[in-house]
């Protein structure tokens, strides 16, 4: 389907892209060194001992203070590391940003440049230089990210309020799905840039960190959580529940409620949560203070999708835009499901379903690719329910296995307790299962490899009538 | 090993493409360039991802998009904290050469929330597949699905809305 105010967007995008042309980009040099260079093994080896010589020398404690660049240690407070006087000879990155923060709190911000050790694979150290615009002297500090190459501060805070500021780099760890990373304070003591410490540094991560104990065979739960930068504070973020999440599928509601805190910096050099309060995180609207209504949404349980064809009916598929059509036909015995689209010409499934009937929409969230996807009921017996999808190479069709403890389908379990399954408009297979107080465990079907689906749980939910999933209410 | 992809190749092929996808997200060139510049950084960290041509590309797009929306909220601080849907309108000079039928939509896409001018993108520039753009935004297929028709509907209802006051 295209409408007009598809078609408007869609000219408006390419105009407004257009207007973007070569001529128009600033001249870069090269993103990062393709190769790693050559470096002479007694370039290294004196590197190493320098290193290992000043290490010797200056690791520290170092603790509270009036102002934070004019401090005293502190015999009993936690051990701060001053960082060595390493690096002196290092380049700043082509694309590191030198940062402009305030660390001598004297109202003029300092340049600090971030120079990248050199190693193989760019996970070196990173020098952090400046001079101070009150004393005109010298300061570094030394932190350890995750890649030298594009080093930039992502603020500045005065996490203590004193005045000066610190400077905050961000952890990043580049092989986590989604993201997932910390902060790095850096405070002026003692005429020195010094990591400060986190009393409490689970909090302080951002991704989707485990529930300990929660991994099953097909999923584990994960809070989600992040961190930012606001008003000159270092906040966090933590989901108040926990979420399912297997295969790559992360499943949550819509909107969900957030415990948030702020940081605070101590005079031992420690950053402690405080503060704590509530934000809402929406798919769609972002992160905003909690209204007043702190429950994450219903798990997406309904529309339903209640369009079906049978035997003899033909429908273009609603698959997002893949472009798929399905038809029933009758081969004498049954029905036979054909299938027409992108890389799918009149691939055919029997149906065993008695009396079959193919939703209009497609259950897309079980396939993890550009594919036809079929959800399969019967008018004869409600207890089926099959989802059939094209293979990995686009060959054929075939049915998915349920595999796990939920069952797919309408009917009771061997405890007796009623399920019943169903498609939503959007896409995704929800199976409910009644629990003993007369609510129901929600739950998603997800694609956990091959063939195989499983269910995820999404929630507990109650309904007016089970049958009608729009009666869907919290419990 | 060398890597199987040059990511200097990549940068020639691709910088323009992302540079214009960055800039129909964040509004100016200046900071599409460099949230591009940052995203071909962070490829740079990965030497893995450079093997495959095809997940660099995707990964490279994910990267833009992410940091265009992190540039959008640092520019939101800086505002004093005013709310999502406050983001000024492009600048004149950003669109006085758009003809007035796409500065008008361009105009209306800047009022939508983050989330939903992604998703616009992604799907009538990018050309992304609902999948695609669920696994560049890290959402389900059913989210892209109902954050793009919601989406949409209020650049539709915007649009009315301000040719309504115009015509006024």
């Amino acid at each position: 389907m295209s409408t007009d105010i598809e078609a408007r967007l869609r000219d408006a995008l390419a105009a407004r892209a257009d207007l973007v042309r070569h001529e128009d980009l600033t001249p870069l040099a090269t993103v990062v060194p393709l190769r790693p260079r050559w470096q002479s093994p007694w370039v290294l080896l004196a590197t190493a001992a320098a290193v290992l010589l000043v290490l010797g020398i200056v690791v520290q404690g170092v603790g509270g203070r009036e102002r934070s660049d004019r401090i005293a240690p502190q015999p009993d407070g936690p051990t701060l590391e001053m960082p060595a006087d390493v690096g002196r000879d290092w380049k700043a990155d082509d694309l590191s940003r030198p940062a402009r923060v305030d660390l001598d709190g004297d109202g003029v911000r300092e340049k600090v440049q971030f120079l990248s050790e050199k190693t193989d694979d760019y996970a070196g150290r990173v020098r952090l230089q400046t001079t101070l615009s009150s004393t005109g002297e010298e300061s570094w500090g030394i932190a350890e990210l995750t890649s030298t190459i594009g080093v930039t501060a992502r603020g500045a805070i005065d996490a203590d309020g004193d005045g000066d500021e610190e400077l905050v780099l961000p952890w990043e760890d580049l092989a986590a799905v989604g993201g997932a990373g910390h902060p790095l304070v850096f405070d002026l003591r003692d005429g020195l840039l010094v990591e400060m410490l986190a009393a409490d540094p689970d909090l302080l991560q951002s991704g989707d960190v485990a529930v300990p104990g929660s991994q099953t065979e097909f999923y584990d739960l994960v809070h989600e959580q992040d961190w930012w930068i606001k008003g000159g504070q270092v906040w966090s973020s933590r989901s108040v529940n926990a979420f399912a999440r297997g295969n790559m599928t992360l499943l949550r509601p819509e909107s969900i409620v957030l415990d948030t805190w702020r940081w605070e910096l101590g005079d031992d050099g420690v950053l402690r949560p405080t503060d704590q309060g509530c934000a809402e995180d929406s798919t769609v609207e972002g992160r905003h203070d909690c209204d007043g209504d702190q429950a994450d949404s219903l798990p997406a349980v309904q529309p339903a999708a209640t369009d079906t064809i049978g035997i003899g009916g033909e429908v273009a598929l609603d698959d997002g835009g893949l472009g798929y059509r399905a038809r029933v036909e009758d081969d004498g015995s049954g029905g036979t499901l054909v299938v027409d689209g992108p890389g799918a010409d009149g691939l055919v499934y029997a149906l065993s379903a008695p009396d079959p009937r193919v939703s209009t929409v497609s259950p897309t969230y079980l396939v993890g690719f550009d594919a036809a996807s079929v959800y399969v009921a019967s008018a004869a017996d409600p207890a089926v329910a099959e989802v059939v999808a094209q293979t990995a190479d686009l060959a054929g069709l075939v049915a998915l296995r349920p595999v796990g403890d939920v069952p797919l389908g309408t009917g009771s379990d061997s405890d007796g307790r009623a399920y019943r399954t169903w498609l939503t408009k959007a896409g995704a297979v929800v199976t409910v299962v009644e629990a003993e107080d007369g609510s129901w465990d929600s739950w998603q079907w997800a694609r956990v490899g091959g063939t195989d689906i499983a269910a995820l749980p999404t929630g507990r939910v109650c309904f007016a009538d089970v049958t009608d999933p729009s009666s869907v209410a919290r419990c | 090993m060398q890597p199987a992809v040059d990511i200097t190749e990549l940068y020639a092929a691709h910088r323009l493409s992302l540079v214009r996808l960055a800039v129909l997200l964040v509004d100016d060139i200046a900071s599409a360039e460099d949230v591009v510049q940052d995203a071909f950084a962070a490829l740079a960290r990965r030497p893995g991802a450079i093997k495959d041509p095809s997940k660099a590309l995707a990964y490279l797009r994910v990267s833009v998009v992410n940091a265009s929306r992190s540039a959008l909220r640092r520019r939101r601080t800086a505002r004093a904290y005013s709310p999502p849907h406050a983001l000024p309108p492009p600048t004149p000079e950003d669109t006085a050469v758009l003809a007035e039928e796409h500065r008008e939509v361009f105009v209306a896409l800047h009022a939508l929330a983050p989330r939903q001018r992604e998703v616009l993108v992604l799907r009538y520039w990018s050309n992304l597949s609902e999948a695609e753009i669920a696994a560049a935004l890290g959402i389900s297929q059913g989210t892209v699905k109902s954050t793009a028709s919601r989406a949409l509907a209020a650049l539709e209802k915007i649009m009315t809305t301000t040719s309504g006051k115009e015509q006024r």
